[in-house]
């Protein structure tokens, strides 16, 4: 082996832990690069071939009844390529548990399993007959239902039993869940029932009719002309909602699940290499300088420039392929947890874990640059040493006098030991500038996991505490008299009810659109809050609409701008509203209008179709199989099931602040390493004059502390920008996060990055055991 | 005189601008060496000595004058040159070593050797300083003497054409010093190399074929002596 590699090893040997802690968060950086991108990657592909094998309809029409003859009219869309009408509808489950509720959304399926969203199983399903059904694959597994097993549905308020001839999955459900209000999949609470035609015709009371349609269309490119021809053919029908692909619950879900795994895949690793590189170019600016006798012997001896950088650039080098080498597999194997974590929620049958080379070229090609670019930043002045030069005793480091000395107010009030400590950490700015910003990035990146962690669960608490404070909200099955109140308030032995319409509409703004409900509620509701932009609330006026921040951001709206809305119910026309207010809210994207507005302007007089309940009784079981009913949520279901998606949140939460640590760590550690091998001599002078190591050691505590602190406060605004992306990320129709930033954000942030770098400091406590101070005083030479 | 100069030397100055005063290091210098010569540099610290040696082994480059070594101008030569120079013509001996702390003796020859074209064999030239039993050892486990052994048999093995050092002895000492100045002398004599030791102490100055006086950045004598005294015989 050349000579100067084998000096190079052993200069890694001697610095172990500077090494390794650099070497770590390269291997983060890249196992979350590799892991993350390779599951997106794999999940992508496996959705895409299963879409186009279970043929995923481009366009899924919901509507009010449509006779089988009708959809000849659909079929001779240009375009269109297969139309495939179905009944589907909701309807409680008969339990062993009285208690439990349990929900299943029965689907007609064609014989032959038709030509647009086709079931898939590994196995071979008999033809469903009369009185047989095929169950979704993660309904059946969580209720642990096996085929031969009968289950029995309330429908139109009589039981009717099925038996399971088979279990299958649904391209359409990829990630099961009841409806856009629901927050998390529930397999035992919702699934769906796949039955015959004729059953679901016969039962549900809609004989030779849907009120589904599912299309396919000969190229994607053409959904939004064909979504535009089925309004007007299909308006007769009582079209209630058209929605694309993009738009479908499951699809949606995934794509911007895969988004934010995209984000997360390009950004923290970037971050990460970002501090490895700070590290980097310290250890070896630092290094370089030690050297600088050694680096005039090397030029002395005939090495040249380009030979003596290329032996410096080589520890960088030797660290970002170690670190990527380690982080390359330890990706490999994380992308097959990650895909399996994935496979908990979303039910991809066609799932492989693939690797996919580019990534690792990519990690290889990114380390290599990030190592490249600050080891010639930390080893360039390798240039500017010349032998001759090398050799002559070091000048004594001019001693200068720092800015803060100006200040000279602050400066005599100083203790000597603070200023000491001071003028130890300007010692060299351009460390002192790299430290700061590394350590400003590690307390960011820790107030973004502590920012989630208030705003989701704020996000729930504020949206169901503060803004929407019933306990119930019931659906009724078709509109009826608001009269109905009065039989309800029978029903309920005290409590509160209010009549709500929520109907689906296509709200537009110019060729900006989309779907969502516009909610009707009396003007002096006593359940809903609303607060606008500047948190400042608002009640319903007369007339007019309110619409949701991220509504009017989706549509580009401001106050007082006119939104058209288009009415999907027959013989209404379509609408103009002034947006009165726009309005925060966290979890679902809607509208609203006081009701008997809504009632003049969209809908019916006089009509309700749901109710708000505040009531303290178990109206699930009661209200379940009430005819007319066809769903009550429980706002106190919905917290429990949020609770448990918590625990798995808290999880990721702690992982994220870990990381946010080890590069806390990594740079104090580091930092004071250099800093102890750069002072030896006078460390070893103050041994000599008396001090003891505890003495030294907290010395170097104070500095350490006194620039954690200072990156913390400059750490501030990075973290507010961090928080910024992170919330646009999470902005969807869905939920929005709201921005809950508060002085604990940074305080529990702070603390922690003040607790890695108390650790780090301690990790370096052997490196002051070990300065032998009669060595250092012998001789400048050793 | 039939033999011609192997180093000339011509009005070479080197001036350093420290603020407000010119130091001038070297002041228009001039002399020859003979090839398989063994020179003494003699002078009191800060007369110019290193910044003459440093120019001589292509470190530094003068503010004016020229060096011919072999009938080449290094003065002239660029940074690329001026490395090759190194590499393959010159051998340094300084007065700390300066060896590679963390390669032991046998890597620190081999260190300068492997970057050679034409070099001698190591383990030879190791034998020949006295160190084929240490030569595993680092630097930290050798003395001083045996350092600047390891130090003389790094500049030997490349088989320069000269082989200069600068202070020698001058962290040793007496009875190590002269041991190196011997086996200095002994390379000098068998393996007909050119040797331009540096030295303050005017008594190593007896042991030249050619001793030069410095003071001041000038040349005050240039002695031929053509009856060194062997080093063993030197006393200070
Ligand atoms: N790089 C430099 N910058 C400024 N002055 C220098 C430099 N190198 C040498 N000198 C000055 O030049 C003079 C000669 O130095 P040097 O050649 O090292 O002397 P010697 O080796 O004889 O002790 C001294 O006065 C020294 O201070
Ligand atoms: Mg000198």
């Amino acid at each position: 082996m050349k000579k100067l590699n084998k000096r190079l090893l052993r200069m890694i040997k001697s610095s172990k832990g500077q090494f390794i802690s650099v070497v770590v968060i390269i291997m983060v950086a890249l196992s979350i690069f590799i892991s993350f991108s390779t599951t997106a990657v794999n999940m992508r592909n496996a959705i895409d071939y299963y879409y186009e094998e279970t043929k995923l309809s481009h366009i899924h029409v919901q509507l009010m009844r449509i006779p089988q003859g009708a959809l000849r009219q659909v079929e001779s869309i240009e375009g269109v390529t297969d139309v495939q009408g179905r009944v589907s509808f909701d309807v409680p489950l008969k339990t062993d548990d009285e208690e439990e509720k349990v929900r299943i959304r029965i689907i007609s399926l064609p014989e032959g399993g038709g030509k647009v969203n086709r079931l898939y199983s590994p196995q071979t399903i008999d033809e469903i007959t009369q009185g047989n059904a095929i169950l979704i694959k993660q309904f059946a597994e969580a209720r642990n239902i096996m085929p031969g097993d009968i289950i029995e549905p309330y429908i139109n308020g009589r039981e009717h039993s099925l038996k399971v001839i088979g279990v299958a999955s649904s391209s359409e459900f990829v990630y099961l869940m009841e409806n856009e209000q629901t927050m998390m999949p529930a397999p035992e609470k919702f699934g769906v029932v796949y039955v015959t035609e004729e059953f679901a015709q016969s039962t549900y009371g809609y004989k030779g009719s849907y009120n589904e349609i599912l299309i396919r269309v000969k190229d994607e490119s053409m959904i939004d002309d064909v979504a535009d021809e089925l309004d007007k053919r299909l308006d007769k029908y009582g079209v209630k909602r058209i929605i694309k692909r993009e738009d479908q619950l499951s699809p949606k879900i995934l794509s911007q699940e895969l988004m934010g795994l995209d984000m997360m895949a390009a950004a923290i690793p970037v971050l990460f290499l970002i501090v490895a590189g700070i590290i980097i170019s310290i250890v070896l600016s630092r290094m370089v300088s030690n050297d600088r006798m050694a680096i005039g012997v090397l030029k002395a001896l005939g090495y040249s420039n380009r030979e003596v950088l290329l032996h410096y650039l080589k520890y960088a080098l030797s660290i970002g392929v170690t670190g990527s080498l380690m982080g390359i597999v330890i990706g490999l194997l994380l992308a097959g947890v990650l895909s399996e974590i994935y496979a908990m929620f979303f039910e991809i049958p066609l799932l492989k874990v693939d690797i996919h080379y580019v990534y690792i070229i990519y990690s290889l090609f990114l380390t290599s640059l990030f190592c490249i670019a600050s080891g010639l930043m930390g080893a360039r002045h390798v240039l500017g040493i010349t032998p001759a030069e090398s050799m002559r005793p070091e000048p004594p480091k001019s001693g200068k006098h720092i800015f803060i000395e100006k200040i000279g107010f602050f400066w005599r009030r100083l203790s000597f030991s603070w200023k000491m400590v001071i003028r130890n950490i300007l010692r060299s700015k351009r460390r002192f500038i790299f430290l700061v910003m590394g350590l400003a990035m590690a307390f960011a990146i820790n107030t973004v996991p502590v920012y989630m962690w208030d705003s989701a669960t704020g996000m729930f608490y504020i949206q169901f505490g503060q803004f929407q404070k019933m306990d119930y909200i019931i659906g009724l099955a078709k509109p009826m008299n608001e009269d109905v109140i009065y039989d309800m308030k029978g029903l309920l032995k005290g409590g509160k009810l209010e009549p709500r319409i929520e109907y689906p509409f296509e709200i537009s703004n110019g060729w900006r659109k989309l779907n969502a409900s516009i909610i009707g509620i009396p003007r002096d509701t006593k359940f809903y809050e609303f607060r606008n932009e500047h948190d400042k609330e608002v009640t319903l006026p007369e007339k007019g609409i309110f619409i949701t921040e991220y509504m009017a951001k989706a549509l580009n709206i401001k106050k007082g701008d006119r939104v058209k809305v288009k009415n999907f119910i027959p013989g209404k026309d379509d609408m103009y509203f002034e947006v009165r207010e726009i309005i925060k809210q966290y979890l679902g994207a809607n509208a609203y209008m006081d009701i008997d507005y809504m009632r003049e302007t969209l809908t019916e007089k006089n009509m309700i179709n749901g109710l708000s309940v505040a009531s303290k009784e178990d109206l699930k079981t009661k209200l379940e199989d009430a005819r007319n009913i066809s769903s009550v949520s429980s706002i106190d279901d919905m917290t429990k099931t949020f609770e448990e998606y918590i625990d798995v949140m808290l999880l990721s939460i702690n992982i994220m602040m870990l990381f946010g640590g080890v590069l806390g760590f990594a740079l104090i550690y580091n930092s004071t390493i250099i800093s102890i091998a750069e002072r030896r001599m006078e460390l070893a002078a103050l041994r000599v004059m008396g001090f003891d190591k505890k003495e030294i050691f907290w010395m170097l505590a104070k500095e350490n502390s006194v620039i954690t602190v200072i990156a913390i406060f400059l750490g501030i605004p990075v973290g507010i920008g961090m928080i910024q992306g992170m919330a646009d990320t999470f902005n969807t129709e869905l939920y929005s996060l709201p921005m809950i930033i508060t002085p604990k954000t940074f305080l529990i942030a702070g603390l922690s990055t003040l607790l890695f770098a108390a650790i780090a400091q301690l990790a370096a406590l052997k490196k002051i055991h070990n300065i032998n101070f009669i060595d250092a005083l012998k001789s400048r030479i050793s | 005189m039939e033999k011609t100069p192997q180093i000339k030397v011509e009005n070479l100055s080197k001036f350093y601008q420290m603020g407000e005063v010119q130091v001038k290091a070297l002041d228009d210098v001039s002399f020859e060496i003979y090839e398989g010569e063994f020179v003494v540099i003699l002078g009191p610290s800060g007369s110019g000595k290193s910044t003459l040696l440093n120019i001589m082994g292509g470190m530094d480059l003068p503010t004016s004058g020229r060096v011919i070594i072999a009938d080449e101008e290094i003065t002239k030569y660029n940074d690329t040159k001026l490395t090759a120079y190194r590499r393959d013509k010159v051998g340094f001996v300084f007065q700390f070593y300066n060896l590679m702390a963390n390669l032991t003796a046998r890597e620190n020859v081999e260190l300068a050797a492997e970057i050679c074209k034409d070099t001698m064999d190591i383990d030879e030239v190791l034998e020949e300083v006295g160190l084929s039993e240490r030569k595993d050892h680092f630097p930290s486990q050798l003395s001083g003497g045996e350092q600047q052994r390891v130090a003389i048999a790094r500049a030997v093995a490349k088989n320069p054409l000269l082989i200069l050092c600068d202070e020698p002895t001058g962290a040793l000492d007496f009875t190590t010093g002269i041991l190196i100045l011997a086996l200095l002398r002994k390379i000098n004599k068998k393996m007909n190399k050119t040797v331009v030791v540096i030295t303050h102490n005017m008594a190593v100055g007896g042991m030249g074929d050619r001793i030069i006086k410095m003071r001041s950045g000038k040349i005050t004598e240039i002695k031929e002596n053509p009856d060194p005294i062997p080093p063993e015989r030197i006393e200070w």
